[in-house]
């Protein structure tokens, strides 16, 4: 072939194509989604996160916590994850409308994280884990973030935001470990993560009920 | 054939070679300092997996930092500047121009390289946006996009300049690619960070991006230097010059639509991942073509495998993009998948194409670049054949320690009562045994830069053995 | 998502057709006449078919020793 006008036109053609397939129609069909009312709560769901939980997931972001956990339950028969607990049902689309930056992760080195706040709510369970993974979870291979808390020592009274640690991970005497607001943020979105556990199949029937019923009028 | 007719192809030749020795040169002399940068990123992030308290205090060391910041470094750093340099090179060569554009070419590498640094130290800094393949920082885009443009004006005024005539495959490939990536680049930035789109459709375009920068970046400029590199070194023309040609458009047009097959089971409509996976069993077409024709053409000549270093490295590489990409098609296969996804299976096959192929051939594309644009040689034949052996034999005991056991892992993530934490145990091993293949492979690459820069520090001196630069000998005098 | 199924399976339609509809034109237009010949013209006077071109540092090109 001599004419290279042909092959620029030819090869820009094949990208574009595949931006209008997998790019331009996923936004104008998945990514324009309107925010949807629980018909029992009246309240906005998914809900958006509140202030403390965008920061969090923010310093979730920060540590690449996405390079190890992914954010997304698969359906029955693909995998375990329904059968493991990791979630009541697969997750759709709707149900990361509100997630501002999308975290559904590739690698399982560590567990699926989208229901984690349903299936371990505790907030010290978190944090002592968070500090050192192996105090909670003996061969866990997960990185410990002891640089998310405050190695203090003791004045007085023991602090009350003091982890509880045992055995090898307790600091030597005298000294205690405070959460720093940074990583109660980070438990906080932690907490939040409850994908696929609100109703928004219900909530988008919902309003093409509601639809329905106005053009009847 | 007469004297004049020789000596004046040879003339023709030294001045393109001469005119891209500094651009040319700068890409591919500060992409090894990125690949020993990215290396050392990886050994770290490695042993991480299996040591997790191993330099675990430093915030900007921590796990979840360092493997993004491996990423970036090995795909833009290095592999990214080396394709440009490559890409440069033999579209100067092909289009039998000179590169002209040495002031351009200049800052454009300064800024490459400084958006690296700066998006490096961003990700260590905890500024990293996890957003796969588009790790760094916004705030160092602007000076890769402006540096792009650059090379860009730079390949396609070599491309307006060339005389009429064929044009050969390579040159379709190149700038392809020298096309495709900046328009796959600002599209991402401007979709995920100037004008954000909502979460549902980020998953769709960042793996349109990711898996096209592989397919549509990194192959095409390593297909264009095998397709160049195996005829020129063995002295015999490529077999069907037909099929490559079917080569390149399959590959244009199911590649580019192949990215949503890391999406499965995710939150994704039917018909968007069926898409891809059609394209990605496709794949098959152009990938057998190319095996063909590399095999062809190579028949009855692998003994150069034995006298020429950059066969040894080129001719790995094409076999590796042969398997990759036939491993990569049956992964798209839902079946497969379920098994795959989420574990180190997937790591190993990205490493099968991003290093195996795509590394390798572009070490070989070095080897055989320098020498004619420094005019002098290699100063040692044992460090390449150490580069050869460590990094060859090192890829595959990477790759066996992750697919097989990636396979356990996906094997007990699909067994449900097995408990998480020994399904995480049972990978420990073969974790560690990825931190010792990837430190052959890094000495292998200390071999290189080591080389590299022992060629710069020599002078040109007069051999005797003419090997590289002519039959008549080195030549004395421009 | 019917809609958009659709859409897609028009424009990767379209694609297809384009892409054969090149072929055709290309075949008649003998841009395959001189396909073998540009295999070629990586060649020239001075590195010429049959001249190997690599070598390992201090061997003649062609040559293990």
């Amino acid at each position: 072939m001599n004419r290279f006008k042909f092959i620029v036109a030819g090869f820009l053609f094949t990208l574009f194509t595949s931006f209008v397939g997998l790019v331009l129609i996923p936004i104008l069909t998945l990514g324009n989604q309107t925010p949807l009312i629980d018909p029992e709560t009246g309240e906005q769901i998914p809900p958006p996160l509140t202030a403390l939980e965008q920061r969090g997931k923010e310093i979730y972001i920060s540590n690449g916590c996405m390079y190890c956990h992914s954010q997304q339950v698969r359906p029955e028969r693909v995998g375990t994850d329904i059968e493991r607990g990791w979630g009541k049902r697969r997750t759709i689309a709707a149900d990361y409308m509100n997630d501002g930056r999308a975290l559904l992760g590739t690698m399982r080195t560590g567990p699926d994280l989208a229901t984690i706040g349903v299936r371990m709510p505790s907030e010290s369970w978190h944090l002592i884990h968070l500090y050192n993974p192996r105090s909670t979870s003996p061969g866990s291979n997960m990185p410990p973030f002891p640089f998310l808390f405050k190695k203090q020592k003791i004045t007085g009274e023991k602090s009350s935001d003091a982890l509880t640690l045992g055995g090898d991970f307790t600091p030597e005497d005298g000294y205690e470990i405070i959460p720093t607001p940074d990583v109660k943020a980070l438990v906080a979105y932690l907490q939040s993560l409850k994908f696929g556990h609100y109703d928004v199949k219900g909530a988008q029937r919902a309003v093409i009920e509601s639809k329905a019923e106005i053009r009847k009028k | 054939m007469s004297e004049i007719d020789i000596e004046k192809s040879r003339q023709e030749r030294l001045e393109i070679d001469r005119a891209a020795t500094k651009p040319v040169g700068m890409f591919i002399g500060t992409s090894l300092v990125w690949l020993l940068l990215g290396s050392f990123l990886a050994i770290g992030a490695s042993i991480k997996l299996h040591n997790p308290e191993f330099l675990a205090e430093a915030n900007w060391l921590t796990f979840g930092r360092v493997r993004p910041a491996h990423l970036n470094t090995v795909a833009y750093g290095w592999l990214s500047t080396a394709g440009i340099g490559i890409g440069l090179w033999i579209l100067s060569r092909l289009c039998r121009v000179p590169i002209t554009d040495y002031t351009s070419l200049t800052l454009a590498a300064v800024f490459w390289n400084l958006g690296n640094a700066v998006g490096t130290w961003g990700i260590l800094r905890g500024d990293g946006t996890s957003i796969e393949w588009l790790e760094y920082p916004p705030y160092a885009a602007p000076l890769l996009i402006i540096s792009f443009a650059f090379v860009m004006l730079s390949a396609i005024s070599l491309v307006r300049r060339r005389p009429p005539g064929h044009i050969y495959v390579s040159q379709w490939y190149i700038l392809a690619a020298f096309f495709w990536f900046p328009l796959m680049y600002v599209t991402s930035q401007a979709l995920f960070f100037w004008n954000p789109i909502q979460a549902p459709a980020q998953g769709a375009v960042n793996w349109w991006y990711a898996h096209n920068t592989l397919g549509l970046w990194f192959t095409p400029i390593a297909l264009g230097a095998i397709y160049y590199l195996i005829p020129k070194v063995i002295g015999r023309p490529i077999h069907s010059y037909y099929l490559s040609m079917i080569g390149f458009w399959s590959l244009a047009f199911f590649y580019a639509w192949a990215g949503m097959h890391h999406l499965i089971g995710g939150p994704y409509p039917a018909w968007l991942i069926s898409a891809s996976v059609v394209a990605s069993v496709m794949m098959f077409v152009p990938v057998i073509t190319v095996a063909i024709n590399q095999h062809t053409t190579m028949k009855g000549s692998f003994s150069a495998l034995r006298w020429s270093p950059t066969l040894r490295f080129v001719v790995f590489g094409g076999v590796s993009y042969t398997l990759a990409s036939l491993q990569g098609s049956l992964m798209a296969i839902r079946s497969l998948n379920y098994l795959t996804h989420f574990t180190h299976y997937t790591i190993a096959h990205a490493h099968l194409g991003a290093y195996s192929f795509a590394s390798m051939v572009f070490f070989g594309a070095i080897y055989y670049m320098m020498p004619r644009l420094l005019e002098r040689e290699w100063p040692s034949a044992w460090l390449i054949k150490g580069h050869f052996w460590f990094c060859s034999i090192g890829f595959i005991i990477y790759f066996v320690s992750l697919t097989w056991g990636g396979y356990l892992q996906g094997i007990e993530l699909n067994t449900k009562d097995t408990p998480f934490l020994e399904i995480v145990k049972l990978t420990i091993p073969f974790l560690k045994s990825r931190s010792w293949a990837g430190s052959l492979m890094t000495l292998g690459h200390l071999f290189f830069a080591v080389n590299f820069v022992w060629m710069l520090a020599r002078k040109r001196s007069a051999s005797t053995t003419a090997t590289l630069l002519g039959k008549q000998g080195p030549l004395t005098n421009p | 998502m019917l809609y958009a199924a659709i859409i897609v399976l028009i424009v990767m339609g379209f694609g297809a057709v384009g892409a054969v509809a090149a072929f055709f034109w290309a075949a008649k237009n003998q841009q395959f006449e001189d396909v073998e010949e540009g295999s070629h013209t990586i060649f020239g006077p001075d590195e010429p078919i049959g001249e190997a071109t690599d070598s390992f540092p201090g061997r003649a090109p062609g040559k293990q020793k």
